[in-house]
């Protein structure tokens, strides 16, 4: 890196993960747009870039991007938390182009070799076909290596340095995210354990693991960015974890309902699904409470300065709040009962239910912790909104928001459609996708598409240059 | 031909669109509930908004029946639902007095 | 200065934060202990003893299944009936039948299936769902895949297809050449056979029910 405002080479290697995390973020719009303009123009790439490689591409890349740029939200944080530089930090380095280089043959062969014969040689080298986890096994491997060094980076700095109760809080959470990628490693011909043990990996990564790191994150981000009270941070931090585990682990339950499992998911899915979103209503009164909170204190004081200190983050953190809110809360909320979901299981929905989920209690907070980067790295003491960043998160949002609204009324058609009226066939599937309501949702979805890619590309110019920008305090 | 045994879904066609619209109301009111209830108490709104909250949590609740009686759940998902209205009125309540209670304890 | 309270306590929400966490996880592995029991895959024995299994042994494709409403349980259950030919045969050994699966199960996973399509109702929304698949009456004798195919049985069109699927469009949305050869079109169908015959709980509901095939005859 060319600045030299960062002194502590665990930070250096968080803008590497950031900047390779941005730079798969653009892929996997770009894949999006592809899978997009296939619902509306089938033939587009037909046999070339086939609809499952675009959308392999569009998934895997949105779950790597995410992993880096979580892996270097915490090489961002710990020394800051901890007091010292990260031990072993000379491998986590090494260790992070080695992660680098696997990703970049993974695209590679997904994009140039696609398929292969129905033989264990594709599972080890090609693709293993399940959905959000397709890379191939050796890959497996290799993200069990990383992920250890990384958890052992974290651990070893944790135990020496300062062990607060965030740095505890990521210790538990990234030792469970690690461990349960070891169950989605295994073949089995009894395509019901597959699934059983399937959304282990999945459900237990986005609707725990993850919605806790979220959690230590936006903790962390309420003290650097308005000064929050520590205390009071990391106790609201425990009651969450106990909150979002208390009812995520069991909430598992919801995908349990048909896919071999017995009827008893049927109770504790819903159940733990209806507790879901209490936690996520919590996480945003939270946040609203510190920020009046700490603003009325600096005002008590007589000052009417803002008390934050990084704008575009903390608009992305406040986005997090309300996006994982209606994402995973609302959107995930109106088709989890078993008795809805028997006719929404697998249709346009879920999609519309993935795209704001995943924006909104992920993808944002994890550009908030780029900005916060682009602070740290640049020393400028309060970061401001440019033309640029405005423009990139409205954009984006909008255009996020927009493509939910259209998956959803989609998803609507093929459920009225496809599944409560005529039944669920092949034909009857084909009917639904062809009703004009449904296809333009598609059309609206693809222009949407095309406003978050642009909005994306503001934000990477933003990201670029902002910290050159004069506008901000340094 | 069709069999009529079967061919009748647990919901009826018209009931999808107001069971979609009321859990997302759900949360929607709910959300309003606990906004306004902490709203009124770091006093950025006037006390007596808070009738409004109730009000609006009486809609969650509403909201939870309907959606609950028009896709017929058992008797157990209805208890469930039943504690999740309970749940979300007391919620506010607990966040709020909680992170009273540290903050008077650190900064005073 | 309030006086120090439970619910203020960092070190009480910590415990309590852990104490949630196990009991959940606790409770999460033991049902886990249970559910592996009831889907452990069954086995020949059980298909002759009429034995139902939440998922059929591999030699399930030497039957015949519907999907039927059962009044019970209130939702549809795949039945497992007489004898029929699957490739015609109706004796597959379960070694036989067992590799034919394996080599399915290898294939959709090799393939991508999951992709474009939804199995079990998980995957992508590109293509149909093929939970039931083996049951939709558009393969059965009165429907339109055995003519445009020119084959005689279920099992045969569906093999067909799914080596040459561009060659028999059903909509502008074309399922691609994937280089799936005769033998491994075998095992997808035989896949797709087993796949219809797990107890999935009534989903998808009223399949095939209203395209005036009843109990798939």
């Amino acid at each position: 890196m060319a600045n030299n405002h960062l002194t502590s080479e665990s930070k250096q290697l968080a803008t590497w993960y950031f900047t390779f995390a941005a730079i798969l973020f653009g892929a996997q719009l770009l894949f999006g747009l592809v899978a997009a303009i296939q619902y509306v123009m089938p033939g587009f790439l037909y046999e070339i870039l086939d609809f499952s490689i675009a959308r392999i591409l569009h998934i895997n890349a949105l779950v790597v991007w995410m992993v880096f740029a979580m892996f270097g939200s915490v090489y961002w944080l710990l020394p800051d938390e901890t007091g010292i530089e990260t031990i072993g930090i000379k491998i986590g380095k090494l260790i992070y182009w080695v992660f680098v280089a696997a990703i970049v043959v993974v695209v590679l062969v997904y994009l140039l070799v696609q398929v292969g014969p129905a033989d264990a040689t594709t599972i080890w080298f090609i693709t293993e076909g399940r959905e959000y986890i397709e890379a191939p096994r050796w890959a497996d491997w290799g993200i069990v290596v990383v992920a250890l060094t990384f958890v052992a980076n974290l651990f070893l700095t944790g135990i020496k340095g300062k062990q607060t109760g965030i740095v505890t809080v990521l210790m538990a959470d990234m030792i469970a995210f690690a461990g349960l990628y070891l169950a989605g490693m295994f073949f089995t011909d009894n395509i019901s354990v597959d699934q059983y043990w399937w959304w282990w990996v999945i459900h237990l990564w986005v609707e725990a693991t993850w919605e806790v790191f979220v959690g230590a994150i936006a903790a962390y981000g309420l003290i650097t960015m308005i000064g929050a009270h520590r205390k009071v941070v990391e106790m609201w931090l425990w009651i969450e974890v106990a909150m979002l585990f208390g009812s995520g682990i069991l909430g598992l339950g919801h995908h349990y309902f048909w896919i071999g499992t017995p009827e008893y998911w049927w109770e504790i899915g819903a159940l733990f699904s209806a507790l879901e979103p209490l936690p996520l209503v919590a996480m945003f009164v939270h946040v609203l409470y510190d920020w009046g909170k700490t603003q009325g204190g600096e005002e008590a004081r007589g000052s009417s300065a803002s008390v934050i200190k990084n704008k575009p983050a903390f608009t992305w953190f406040v986005l997090n709040a309300f996006g994982n809110f209606l994402g995973a809360g609302i959107w995930g909320f109106f088709h989890t009962l078993p008795q809805v979901n028997l006719y929404t299981h697998g249709s346009q929905f879920t999609s519309a239910h993935g795209h704001l989920a995943f924006f909104g209690a992920y993808a944002t907070i994890l550009i908030g912790m780029m900005y916060i980067a682009v602070q740290g790295t640049n020393g400028i003491k309060i970061m401001k909104h440019t033309k640029a960043s405005i423009w990139g998160v409205s954009m984006v949002t909008g255009g996020v928001v927009g493509m939910t609204v259209a998956l959803t009324i989609a998803g609507y058609v093929q459920v009225l459609v496809s599944r409560a009226q005529m039944g669920a066939t092949w034909a009857a599937y084909f009917d639904g996708q062809s009703g004009s309501w449904f296809t333009q949702a598609m059309d609206w979805r693809l222009i949407l598409g095309a406003v978050t890619f642009s909005g994306f590309l503001l934000l990477a110019k933003d990201l670029l240059t902002t910290g050159k920008s004069p506008v901000h305090e340094r | 031909m069709i069999d009529p045994s079967v061919v009748r879904p647990e919901i009826a066609l018209d009931d999808f669109l107001p069971i979609f619209v009321s859990s997302a109301l759900v949360l929607v009111f709910g959300g309003i509930y606990v906004g306004i209830y902490t709203a009124v108490k770091v006093k950025l709104l006037k006390p007596w908004t808070m009738v409004i909250a109730y009000g609006f949590w009486m809609l969650t609740a509403y909201c939870l029946y309907l959606m609950g009686s028009l896709m017929h759940v058992g008797e157990f998902t209805a208890k469930a639902l039943v504690v999740a209205a309970i749940g979300l009125f007391l919620l506010p309540f607990a966040v709020y007095y909680m992170q009273n209670q540290v903050h008077e304890e650190n900064e005073h | 200065m309030a006086n120090k309270s439970v619910w203020s306590d960092n070190r009480f929400w910590q415990r309590s934060a852990t104490w949630v966490t196990g009991f959940a996880s606790v409770l999460l592995i033991w049902l886990t202990f249970d559910t592996s029991v009831q889907i452990a895959m069954g086995n020949d024995e059980d298909l002759k003893n009429g034995v139902t299994k939440r998922v059929p042994g591999p030699t399930v494709i030497n039957y015949k299944i519907t999907y039927e409403m059962d009044a019970k349980r209130g939702h549809e259950v795949p039945v497992i009936g007489e004898k029929e030919n699957f490739f015609g045969r109706d004796d597959w050994s379960e070694e036989e039948a067992g590799a034919l699966l394996h080599l399915g199960k290898l294939g959709s996973q090799a393939k991508n299936c999951m992709d474009c399509h939804t199995l079990l109702g998980n995957g992508a929304y590109y293509a149909p769902d093929l939970t039931k698949a083996w049951l939709d009456p558009a393969w059965g004798p009165n429907g339109a895949m055995q003519a445009l195919t020119a084959k005689e049985t279920k099992e045969e069109a569906m093999a067909e297809f799914l080596q040459h699927p561009d060659r028999y469009p059903t909509h502008a949305r074309m399922m691609p050449d994937l280089g799936i050869t005769a033998k491994e079109a075998k095992g997808l169908v035989a896949f797709l056979k087993h796949m219809s015959s797990i107890d999935t709980n009534g989903f998808p509901r009223n399949f095939g029910h209203m395209q005036g095939a009843i109990n798939g005859k």
